[in-house]
């Protein structure tokens, strides 16, 4: 099995909406487990059951809720489009999509690190604690193997040693692994999206020099993120911004924390694949509920369409996020490319399995 | 205290480790019935300092925690071998990083989440560091390698094959001193052979526990060093704790669901999770335990320096793992030699004897190259003395040898415990290039030659160097506990369970120590 098909409990107290009195529709659906906490946060089951609904959720990696069986549930909800796409088109679910949030993904530094980066040409930095990653700077330093020691500056960091490298979820396992190859064979194909074997054996030597430089990876981008807050782990690690964002809200202490933008990225998009006529329902209302817009906001989520809800509730932390986003969207592979690029870049070599 | 040790019928290596360091009543795996509002937690041995911290928990939150205490390596072969599934509900282990490179292990576990962190580090008596000329916050692993080949530092560490604490620093050294950039590859470790045999030549104690390390540490008083997790090290008080400032590997201590669990216990691992991680535990476990927070808002308890440390990256595959393990065991470490002083006396006869000779039949799989190997069957009096080496060209010919010795054991004769003993010190002498020890099996009480006062006399005789040697006494049929625990006592051993394990987990845990 290569992609973690666990299911993590995420069950939502069913609720009567107390102005209403009537019972709610209880609707079930498989969600990515970056959005547990949303569905989980007291608020957002108030205001669920305002609209009449109750959510119950299981999380589950992205890239694995095609190979579990969802009869039964309303509605799936991965992180990005492209399994989504798939799933829709396993269960036959009508076209668009909901997309009620996105989220970019980041790299995490602290201030050093990133200075580093900064007088080195691979990154810019703007404000206090937020700069640019200039993706194509980078990959060219990783397939030259170029260590923290050769850049200079870096001797004044006792942490800033070895190789220079993003490190990363597990991409055949966690999506954020997976998106960070989309994003960076993108690159390394001359700003081409990688579609066919050609491609894929052109971008395959850089992408596997990615992942093997990091040896073990995390499984979940929640573990990478806590790692590094608490200091361990690379000087670069890769999460969703929505991991920063949230934090943030919650007027954690971020330390000398710094959010490189790669200039070019992917989106996370939290797309909604309705099984049902009610899981299509919650689709909209989650796209359009100003009330759970607010709230995804509280997670750190960008809501799609307006950008006015992210940027007030992100007005005091505009010296950590780049309240517009100005870097550029690389297209994600289909989900079979992406699987194919995932398991060359782990390479099977090494694997006893 | 009482061992429960029948789990050891099942799982050999692991049985007796959970006595190794706390008194509480270990619960077999096998009755290990669930239980509605408790989880049943399979935990690294070192968390079982964790209970003030699991029982302010369980206040907050109503749930009951059952911990069974394993080593880390242990508790993921449980894991891989599918033995986990139904006796428990959550995995609490000090890293996730060797099990996610067993993928029927890895796949059996589910939302992980880290809950504190601890360094490798290298905790050194204050006099050393100022001999050493050390500025404790420059050291480089490079700089403790020196100092061992000078000759000016010694150190205890536990064993990599069983302790996860032993694992972590052997990654650590061996991607420091080959000088890897990056994750270790097996070309790295080929490279630094030669400069990891010199490391490892200082290291004096050898252990399969944490809490035993620390008691032969203290013992022995020459050794110079520890190395384990900075929050063992930082406990003791008495050390100088340095996290070398070229890398070290931290344990990261994930709580993770079991893939097997019912939603609502999942629910439970959750709730769990999200109440270590607030702000008032993550403060309690700081203080009580000295691992580091993982919440910002959270500072490291006193004394636990902020400094930031490279990450040496764990390998990203098994071949270089266990390779490196291989290596540590077979090339890298001193390696053991062992007299094995067993009792084949009249009582033996039967079933005793045949378990005997299954049980040490089965053990030389697990003999290492170059390791020494004596065995010194008794009854009234030594009855011979066979040597065999495990040669590294042919570690066949040394083991079918132990093998065919093994089958011509016979039982007659009395009890002769400690002359037995006595030859087995004689015959050893003192030899600083490996790690000797004598194991002691016997199934009944002393009943010829000298007694306990005569070898308590020949004990107090011998040189230093001899008197390092420990007597790992097992408890095997109708033997005196009380005797053998003396025997321990004295000679700085430690005492194996086979009344109520078996005969084999007993050899077999014992490996750690040799």
């Amino acid at each position: 099995m290569l992609l973690i098909g666990g299911v993590v409990a995420a069950v939502v107290a069913g609720r009567h909406t107390e102005d209403q009195g009537t019972a709610t529709k209880t609707v079930r659906g498989v969600i990515g487990s970056e959005k547990a906490e949303f569905f989980a946060d007291p608020d957002v089951v108030k205001a669920l059951a305002a609209q009449g609904y109750t959510v119950k959720t299981e999380a589950s990696g992205s890239w694995a809720m095609e190979g579990l069986d969802l009869k039964g549930y309303d509605f799936a909800f991965p992180s990005s489009q492209a399994p989504a796409d798939e799933l829709a088109d396993k269960y036959t679910a009508q076209k668009p999509l909901p997309r009620p949030f996105y989220s970019p993904l980041v790299v995490v530094a602290h201030r050093g690190a990133a200075e580093v980066l900064a007088a080195n040409g691979l990154a810019t930095l703007g404000e206090k604690n937020r700069g640019t990653l200039k993706m194509a700077a980078y990959l060219d330093a990783a397939r030259r193997d170029r260590t923290w020691q050769q850049l200079k500056g870096a001797e004044q960091y006792g942490e800033l040693t070895g190789t220079l490298y993003i490190a990363t979820t597990d991409p055949e396992t966690s999506n954020s692994g997976a998106l960070y190859l989309a994003a960076a064979s993108y690159v390394a194909n001359g700003g081409k999206v990688v579609t066919g074997d050609a491609d894929v054996d052109r971008t395959a030597p850089l992408l596997r020099k990615l992942v093997s430089v990091q040896g073990a990876q995390q499984s979940s981008t929640d573990a990478a993120f806590r790692d590094f807050i608490s200091g361990v782990g690379n000087p670069l690690v890769l999460v969703y911004e929505s991991q920063v964002a949230s934090l943030l809200a919650q007027d954690q202490s971020v330390d000398d924390l710094t959010v490189l933008y790669p200039d070019t990225t992917v989106n996370s998009d939290h797309t909604i694949v309705p099984l049902t006529e009610e899981g299509r329902a919650l689709g909209e209302l989650l796209s359009t509920d100003p009330q759970l817009r607010k709230l995804a906001v509280r997670h750190g989520f960008r809501p799609q369409g307006a950008t006015a809800e992210f940027t007030a509730a992100t007005a005091d932390h505009t010296t950590y996020l780049m309240q517009k986003l100005t870097v550029r969207q690389a297209p994600v592979p289909a989900s079979e490319v992406l699987h194919d690029m995932a398991r060359r870049a782990r390479g099977q070599t090494g694997d006893p399995a | 205290m009482r061992r429960r040790t029948a789990f050891a019928v099942a799982l050999t290596a692991t049985a007796a480790l959970l006595t190794a360091c706390t008194a509480e009543e270990q619960t077999p795996a096998e009755n290990n019935e669930p239980i509605p509002g408790t989880l049943r937690i399979l935990a690294s041995s070192e968390l079982a300092d964790m209970k003030p911290v699991w029982e302010q928990v369980t206040k907050d939150t109503g749930i009951e925690l059952r911990p069974t205490y394993m080593g880390t390596l242990d508790a993921i072969d449980l894991l891989a071998k599918d033995r986990a599934k139904g006796s428990y509900d959550a995995v609490w282990l000090a890293s996730n990083d060797y099990l996610r490179l067993r993928p029927e292990a890895a796949e059996q576990v589910v939302s992980e989440t880290p809950v504190m962190s601890s360094p490798v580090a290298i905790g050194v008596k204050p006099e050393t560091v100022r001999e050493l000329g050390w500025k404790p916050e420059d050291v480089t692993w490079s700089d403790i390698d020196e100092a061992v080949a000078d000759g000016k530092l010694t150190y205890g560490m536990t064993d990599p094959s069983r302790s996860n604490s032993g694992f972590s620093t052997l990654v650590s050294v061996a991607s420091a001193l080959s000088g890897a950039q990056s994750a270790l590859t097996d070309a790295d470790v080929a490279k630094a052979t030669p400069k990891l045999k010199e490391f490892f030549k200082g290291q004096q104690l050898t252990s399969g526990s944490s809490g035993w390390l620390a008691q032969a540490y203290d013992r022995r008083g020459d050794v110079g060093a520890l190395l384990n997790y900075e929050s063992v090290l930082k406990a003791r008080k008495d050390l100088t704790v340095i996290r070398p400032r070229d890398g070290v590997v931290t344990a990261d201590y994930p709580l993770s669901s079991l893939a097997s669990s019912s939603q609502d216990v999942r629910d439970d691992v959750r709730r769990l999770t999200d109440a270590l991680r607030t702000p008032e535990i993550q403060r309690l476990i700081t203080q009580r335990t000295l691992r580091r927070p993982v919440v910002a808002s959270v500072p490291p308890a006193a004394g636990l320096d902020t400094g930031r440390r490279r990450e040496l990256p764990f390998p990203g595959n098994r071949s270089v793992a266990d390779g490196l393990l291989d290596a540590y065991e077979n090339k890298l470490r001193r390696p053991s030699r062992t007299v094995y002083v067993l009792d084949t006396s009249g009582s033996m006869e039967g079933d005793r004897l045949d378990g005997l000779k299954k049980a040490l039949t089965d053990l030389t799989s697990d003999f290492r190259d170059r390791e020494e190997v004596t065995l010194m069957p008794f009854g009234s009096e030594v009855k011979s003395v066979r040597t065999h080496v495990v040669e590294p060209e042919d570690p066949q010919s040394g083991l079918d040898a132990i093998r065919k010795d093994t089958q011509g054991l016979s039982a007659d004769g009395d009890t002769a415990i400690y002359t037995s003993l006595q030859r087995a010190y004689e015959r050893l002498g003192a030899d600083r290039d490996t790690f000797t020890s004598i194991v002691l099996m016997t199934d009944g009480e002393n009943t010829a030659g000298a007694g306990p006062d005569d070898f308590e006399d020949f004990y107090d005789g011998l040189t230093r160097a001899q008197r390092d040697i420990p007597v790992f006494p097992i408890l095997f049929g109708d033997s005196d506990r009380a005797e053998l625990e003396h025997i321990a006592e004295l000679t700085g051993g430690r005492l194996f369970d086979a009344q109520q394990g078996s005969l084999d987990g007993a050899f077999e845990e014992i490996r750690g120590y040799q």
